[in-house]
């Protein structure tokens, strides 16, 4: 006979019964620390980077350091994330004093911001430079700390920005984008044929490093050789002001105001536009949905300004924690990696550039003879672009104040700002300088 | 003789008379909510605080005091200016756009049509879909080269492509559309608000008024809406809060562009503290935040106090 008296839920029977399920459901957090132990003796290493442009190469990397692990008995595992996510994830982890054992960073910030995080990786560089040749002057201004020469991070790879052009359009005019002034009256030429050339103004990596090499084409720069000093208020940022203004009504569409980093990729494959500068990533899009239009793309060096000829580019290097559980097995899988740099190469279809003077000897494989390309040496530039290529902090070294201003956007929103109409050149030069002034004030007195 | 046992007595847990005494129960039933709130959302607050008070960065972390400095460089900039006031232009422009929109779906969805409830549940997605997936949608809706708005306007002969607007390009339009999705986002909100809010108000009340010859405008902003401010408040104070402290959109439309257009306080925040490196001026970005919250927080407390009925 059921009376009920037992199913009845009285305080005392929930608090015993809940005591009881709490208790039963976290015993196995309870032994976390013995399994966690027990686990540690296994040796692993986890890695973090950003999703590459080109997914092959994503592909290629995963198995790499799967088999590097096979051979060495070491679990490694491969993150890949969103390339905006890169600094949040790396302030997460450094605040957290827990993470991966590498960090893999893209671009602007890393290996300076964090260099008290990070293991100096000094000796594998030098190295690494006595097998494969010095290291690039873009790859120096990013891991190499000038006050105490040490490197706090292991330059991967850079990304150049060479200039793309649609021929048969430029060759109707009968010219070609050899410098700023062609790029312009050129330009103007096509838009009005419904061509326009297509450089964004957004705020986004590719505008941030796409401006700065424009700009110091023409003689200016954000901070002098020491990083000491704003010197953007300067006739020649002016003159590249007033440049950019005019390339933005004369031969540009207003759409580059709103573009992000896969705007102009989308635009060259649309068949509109005559010429961008972006990776190769771009080209290698096109040949995928229009091989016919693919062809008739050329990419050669930025543009020549009136004083140099000279292009942004953005680094990738590797850095180790300091809290890392692996720190031996990261600084053995990158010496590894450094010897089997050229098989990175070929997976990135020739978008990641070599850091260190004879990693890939030249002639470079895929550059020097692309045979998805028409003609085969279309692409044979680029084997030289660290001639061009420089970082954000150019000329002098890459510090917290230039990724501020970096991702401030300062030098986009200088341009976007006068060739909107919003400010004239000299007043927008001015803002620009008292925007970076404040952060390098500010920096000045922190670093 | 029989002899009949004598039950035993087990003595009972000192433990269990503790837990008997309401006081101890309520104290013990109350304190998960409240280390929650102590330790998630107080601690996390008064950190944010002494950063925002310190010369932390991620390059130099140290907790040198530095006093209401970091504050003073900020309210120095006159781009901080612009970003204060771009955060009250999207969230009172979109707080504003979701109510009536809220407003107007909910009439729609309190008569009687087929397929009725099917509605009610779908618009409920744009606040179910998440943030990043319902960006991305819209951000090719504002695409410059493939947006589907231009598009349709350009075949339908209204525009051409030289007319076609920039929507992300242009500053107006680009706030425009920041505000547009996020009342997009909010108005199903809004809608349950009112529905809610319009289904309690008594039929017998509605009906004096029809009776006493009150039209539908009468009806609704001279009896139903007074009625429901309350609870609409609550909603908006909801409302209000998550926009003031949103980044998402704009981190993923416009990265506060053209021209820092768009650029609001989370967005600043997180852009100089986390992406940075500059922590301390990042938390004092961020706490340009709170004093406003608290204001509105507390008039529209008090508003719905004196309204309640």
């Amino acid at each position: 006979m059921s009376t009920g008296k037992y199913l009845r839920v009285t305080r005392r029977r929930f608090l015993t019964q809940t005591g009881l399920t709490l208790a039963a459901a976290s015993a196995p957090s309870l032994a976390t620390p013995f399994i966690s132990r027990a686990l540690a003796d296994t040796k692993s290493l986890s890695i973090v980077q950003w999703s590459h442009f080109v997914p092959e190469y994503d592909k290629w990397f995963d198995q790499f350091a799967k088999d590097w692990g096979t051979k060495n008995n070491i679990d490694v595992s491969v993150d890949h994330i969103p390339v905006a996510n890169v600094a949040a994830r790396a302030a997460a982890e450094a605040s957290a004093q827990s993470g991966h054992d590498l960090f893999g960073w893209n671009g602007a910030g890393g290996a300076h911001l964090y260099r008290k995080f990070l293991v100096d990786v000094t000796t594998l560089v030098e190295a690494t430079e006595k097998k494969y040749g010095k290291v690039s002057t873009i790859g120096r201004q990013i891991g190499y700390n000038q006050d105490n020469k040490t490197w706090s991070a292991f330059p991967d790879f850079y990304i150049n920005f060479p200039a793309m052009y649609r021929k048969s359009m430029w060759d109707e005019i009968g010219m070609k984008p050899d410098t700023w002034d062609d790029v312009r009256i050129g330009g103007a030429k096509l838009k009005a044929k419904g061509h326009p050339v297509g450089i964004s103004l957004g705020h986004s990596n590719d505008p941030n490093t796409t401006w700065r090499g424009l700009l110091w084409s023409f003689g200016g720069a954000l901070q002098d050789a020491d990083g000491k000093n704003v010197v953007l208020n300067s006739k020649e940022t002016v003159e590249a002001v007033k440049y950019v203004a005019a390339l933005y009504k004369e031969a540009m569409t207003s759409e580059v105001l709103s573009w992000d980093d896969s705007s102009n990729n989308r635009y060259l494959v649309s068949g509109i536009g005559s010429m961008i500068v972006n990776p190769i990533s771009a080209y290698r899009t096109f040949q995928k949905a229009n091989k016919k239009g693919a062809d008739d793309t050329f990419v050669m060096a930025p543009p020549k300004g009136p004083v140099r000829q000279i292009m942004g580019g953005a680094s990738e290097f590797y850095g180790i924690w300091k809290f890392a559980k692996n720190r031996e097995g990261a600084i053995e899988f990158l010496k590894y990696y450094a010897d089997h740099w050229p098989e990175a190469f070929k997976a990135s279809e020739g978008y990641n550039n070599p850091c260190f003077a004879n990693l890939v000897p030249k002639p470079m494989p895929i550059l020097s003879n692309d045979p998805t390309s028409t003609p085969a040496d279309k692409l044979a530039v680029l084997q030289n672009s660290e001639q061009w290529s420089a970082s954000p902090g150019y000329p002098g070294p890459s510090w917290p104040a230039v990724d501020e201003a970096y991702n401030d956007f300062i030098i986009c929103d200088m341009m976007a700002k006068a060739a909107s109409g919003q400010m004239s050149a000299e007043d927008s030069v001015k803002w620009a300088h008292g925007q970076s002034e404040a952060i390098f004030t500010k920096w000045h007195g922190k670093t | 003789m029989a002899v009949i046992a004598e039950p035993v007595v087990k003595p009972v847990p000192r433990f269990r008379f503790i837990l008997d005494r309401r006081e101890v129960l309520e104290t013990i039933l109350v304190a998960p909510a409240i280390l929650y709130v102590l330790l998630l959302v107080g601690l996390p607050l008064l950190l944010a605080v002494y950063y925002s008070l310190s010369a932390y960065t991620i390059y130099n972390p140290t907790w040198k005091f530095v006093g209401l400095a970091n504050f003073e460089q900020i309210l120095q900039n006159p781009t901080f200016l612009d970003t204060l006031r771009n955060t009250f232009i999207f969230t009172f422009g979109s707080q504003l756009l979701g109510l009536v929109l809220g407003k107007f779906g909910a009439f729609l969805l309190l008569q009687p049509f087929p397929g009725r409830k099917i509605v009610r549940a779908l618009i409920i997605l744009p606040f179910a879909v998440p943030v990043a997936l319902a960006t991305i949608a819209w951000q090719w809706m504002f695409d410059s080269l493939y947006s589907v708005i231009n598009w349709t306007m350009i075949a339908a002969g209204i525009l051409t492509r030289d007319e076609a607007p920039n929507w992300l390009g242009n500053p107006y339009l680009a706030m425009l559309c920041i505000v547009i999705i996020n009342a997009w986002r909010f108005f199903p909100f809004a809608i349950v608000i009112f529905l809610a809010g319009i289904t309690a108000v008594p039929q017998d009340v509605i009906d004096a008024a029809t009776v006493d010859g009150a039209g539908f405008w009468r009806r609704n902003y001279q009896i139903i809406l007074p009625m429901i401010l309350p609870i609409v408040a609550i909603g908006l104070i909801f409302g209000i809060v998550f926009t003031f402290t949103d980044l998402s959109i704009v981190f993923l439309l416009t990265m506060g562009g053209p021209g820092g257009a768009t650029s609001v306080l989370g967005f600043a925040g997180f852009q100089t503290g986390i992406v940075s490196g500059d922590v301390a001026h990042g938390a004092a970005i961020s706490l340009f935040m709170l004093p406003v919250l608290l204001v509105v927080v507390i008039f529209m407390l008090r508003f719905i106090r004196r309204r309640e009925i």
